[in-house]
């Protein structure tokens, strides 16, 4: 018997895993919602892992008024392979699992850890990008700003509210969820 | 030694406190009931901000053609629904399908509204609505409010007698209030008897097709056809009316046809008239399956009544049909069942025209005349079956029992009420709380605004004892109206897209201008806050054609957003539409005038609204 070699347990909690990071295509992962004193309802820009949904027409009917460019999913090329990524990240899961090795553990979290980097670095890079790069002939002249990943903002009338989705939390869920194993099957 | 005087009268202070606050629970609840019950006439009306209406009145607009729509109790204006007439504010009668649907008209007799029904009760899908000006009818759609399609009806004029649906919609009757000859032709006026004819029309809505049909007539004697109602449950399949000017005079009706002491009521069984018509009985003239009863016998009898009657009424339970005498003066109390009975042993007392004469006498279960009231007009119905009736000449309602005659409440009203309308008050199912009694004459209501006055509108509470609470003035005239439970009514917002359309335009870069040979076709987006008619143009906001070129402009705002409209205007053209938010809409012109004509959208959009223009140039021809 190799020592080495990850417990039942462990391989079930990695399988959970795995199984999160599937479902996590089915749920929003993040969320910025538009407030205005004409929009007390709030309007909604969703970002699902290979589509966008919400109210984007309008708040980019809006958002012309700022110069701001069109949000769309032409504007995302990620949106197209995105969700393969993520069901080659939970085929991965699932092989560390079946492998049950701690090695592959090891490299599946450095794997999450990397992406989840280039994630957030992506969104920052999209929020950068549309909030400074504004029309210098837009009727309303604002300042550049770059919206946060998470939380309140305000421009002109709207405040804006950077929210994650479901889908993110399965995904941190199932991160840590992968850091359980490397506790449980720690050598003594 | 002196400590003690502090916390002794603390305590007693406290304990005084505890038992004015908390002693007597009993009175305290009586008290908190009590006061739930007498909110102040100010409270029952107000709808604070932030909340909305219990229910919508859908008020007649008269001769103004348009449908007012308010809200109770707050009896607040919400909208102007034009029915029979343009309205420049939403470029109805503009605007290609709405110009289509008036003709040549410019003005409406809008009279009787009527929900459509389920089972006798209101669906909240459509609002029909009649011209006694144009002898038209109206089908209006409650997702929109806006008119889906208008009849021309032949043979006919000024169906006053009307809208009444059956009571799952299945026919709407309308009844003439003006006898004419066939096809309206000349004819003496010597002729009257043998030569014109009140025709009532049955006319059918296809709800999926949003289209108005007339599937018979009826060839009734000629004489005026005043109010109707449908019957209920038991009644189903039958439907009452009142007429007046039996004399068949041809001057001066004021007197002419005042001076029988008996007019009739029209009873008719409609199932058995659409079976008379499956089986061909009927003439076919001017194009429509006419019905002649002298001749085409069954389904309709004559009911003598009180001379010159006004409204006629089925109560909820469908039992009972109640006709206001108007001039005689008092309510008489009609029974379906006993009608029925008579009909079966053919309990008649001879005939007029051709049409059987039931037996007063053995339908009749009592005349009702309150005491010193005058001019019974039409009744209407709360939740325990207690009829309201107006009194337009004694200026009051008046509350009775239909099972004993006995008058339990009366109320003035200022002034000269012709309808009222209750809760959902003439349906299987009336709810009480409210009536509204519709005044001809405000007189010394409001602020002056010179000789012509508007019309009021009265609410009254009806939970107990009778109370004018409220009064709003309403532009002319509130003939009939009707009240609905708000949540009935399921509006939309945003028109959905319409892949379909050939005519829409959703996409930026798809905004064209074709020409075909003298005819310019453009294919026009508007939007927050632009036009854009051709997306490839060196100025995409603006339309040049030569003069005399046919215009079609199909126009989609694409502002897919809750009350975003746009209007759209052009300068010295005579032309304003207005497109919602998702519409497209089609108007259609001849550039007849050369020169330079600014066009700009109407309805305030966003803050660069003003901004929102363009140009039509029209070149002048050599």
């Amino acid at each position: 018997m190799k020592a080495k070699k990850l417990s039942l347990v462990s391989s079930l909690v990695i399988t959970l895993a795995a199984v999160l990071v599937v479902l996590s295509l089915f749920f929003p992962w993040w969320q910025m919602i538009f407030f205005a004193p004409q929009y007390p309802e709030g309007l909604n820009i969703i970002v699902y892992p290979n589509k966008l949904e919400g109210e984007i027409d309008i708040v980019n009917g809006l958002n012309h008024y700022i110069g701001m460019e069109n949000f769309s999913e032409e504007n995302f090329p990620e949106l197209a392979y995105l969700s393969y990524l993520v069901i080659g990240l939970a085929a991965l899961t699932l092989l560390t699992a079946i492998l049950r090795k701690k090695a592959v553990l090891y490299g599946l979290i450095g794997l999450f850890i990397i992406g989840g980097g280039l994630g957030v670095w992506d969104l920052t890079r999209a929020l950068r990008k549309f909030g400074t790069n504004l029309s210098p002939t837009a009727p309303i002249k604002i300042d550049p700003f770059v919206p946060p990943l998470l939380g309140h903002n305000t421009v002109a009338n709207f405040v804006t509210e950077s929210v994650l989705g479901y889908g993110a939390y399965f995904l941190i869920a199932a991160f840590i969820l992968l850091l359980i194993p490397l506790w449980k099957d720690r050598t003594r | 030694m002196k400590k003690w005087i502090p916390i002794a009268s603390g305590l007693l202070a406290g304990f005084v406190a505890a038992t004015i606050s908390f002693a007597d629970f009993s009175n305290s609840t009586n008290n908190q009931v009590a006061s739930s019950t007498t909110k102040s006439d100010a409270e029952k009306v107000y709808v604070p901000f932030g909340e909305k209406d219990d229910y919508y009145l859908f008020a007649s607009g008269g001769h103004s053609g348009q449908m007012f729509i308010y809200g109770v109790p707050s009896m607040r204006h919400i909208r102007t629904v034009p029915v029979f007439s343009p309205d420049s504010a939403t470029g109805y009668g503009f605007d290609e399908h709405s110009k289509k649907l008036l003709g040549d008209y410019t003005w409406g007799d809008l009279h009787h509204p009527a929900f459509s029904e389920t089972n006798g009760d209101y669906d909240g899908k459509y609002m029909f609505a009649t011209d006694v000006g144009n002898s038209r009818a109206a089908a209006m759609d409650l997702e929109t409010f806006t008119v889906k399609d208008i009849i021309n009806v032949p043979n006919t004029s000024g169906p006053h007698c009307a809208a009444f649906v059956t009571q799952n919609t299945e026919y709407m009757f309308l009844p003439t209030r003006f006898a004419v000859p066939i096809g309206s032709e000349y004819k003496s006026l010597d002729d009257y008897s043998d030569q014109y004819r009140g025709v009532m029309s049955a006319v059918t809505f296809d709800q999926n097709k949003d289209k108005l049909n007339i599937a018979y007539q009826v060839a009734l004697p000629p004489w005026s056809y005043d109010l109707s109602d449908a019957g209920k449950k038991s009644s189903a399949d039958w439907a009452v009316m009142t007429t007046y000017n039996t004399e068949e005079a041809t001057t001066n009706l004021e007197i002419n046809a005042s001076q029988a002491d008996r007019d009739f009521i029209v009873l008719f069984n409609w199932k058995e008239l659409v079976k008379m018509v499956a089986d061909g009985q009927y003439d076919e003239v001017t194009g429509q399956k006419m019905i002649f009863p002298e001749k085409h016998k069954g389904g309709i009898y004559l009911v003598p009544v009180a001379k010159s009657p006004h409204g006629v009424d089925v109560t909820p339970d469908g039992k009972h049909f109640i006709a206001s005498g108007k001039l005689a003066p008092s309510m008489t109390v009609f029974s379906f069942e006993k009608a029925f009975e008579a009909i079966e042993k053919q309990d008649f007392a001879g005939e007029r025209n051709g049409i059987p004469i039931i037996n007063y006498d053995s339908i009749m279960e009592r005349e009702v005349n309150p005491e010193n009231a005058l001019g019974p007009l039409h009744t209407q119905f709360d939740d325990k079956g207690m009829a309201y009736t107006t009194m337009f000449i004694s200026s009051e309602i008046v509350k009775w029992d239909p099972k004993t005659g006995e008058t339990l409440d009366r109320v003035p009203v200022q002034y000269s009420p012709g309808h009222s309308v209750a809760a959902e008050g003439d349906t299987v199912a009336p709810d009480g709380k409210w009536l509204i009694a519709l005044n001809k004459i405000a007189k010394d209501s409001y602020l002056s605004v010179g000789p012509s006055h508007p019309e009021s509108m009265q609410l009254i509470d009806i939970s107990g004892k009778m109370k004018v609470i409220q009064s709003s003035p309403v532009n002319p005239e509130p003939h009939y109206a009707q009240i609905i439970k708000a949540d009935k009514i399921k509006t939309i917002e945003v028109y959905p897209k319409d892949e379909n359309n050939k005519l829409a335009t959703y996409k930026q870069d798809q905004a064209r201008i074709e020409r075909n040979g003298n005819e310019v076709h453009v294919y026009g987006i508007a939007m927050r806050s632009k036009f854009i008619f051709d997306a490839k143009a060196k100025r995409p906001d603006v339309i040049e054609v030569n003069q005399g070129d046919k215009v079609f402009i199909h126009l989609t705002n694409t502002d897919f957003d809750e009350d975003i409209t746009h209007g759209f205007a052009i300068n010295s053209y005579n032309l304003n539409i207005e497109v919602q938010p998702g519409q497209t809409n089609t108007i259609e012109f001849t550039a007849d005038k050369a020169g330079t004509f600014p066009l700009y959208c109407t309805n305030f959009c966003s803050a660069l609204h003003q901004e929102m223009t363009g140009y039509f140039l029209v070149k002048p021809n050599k």
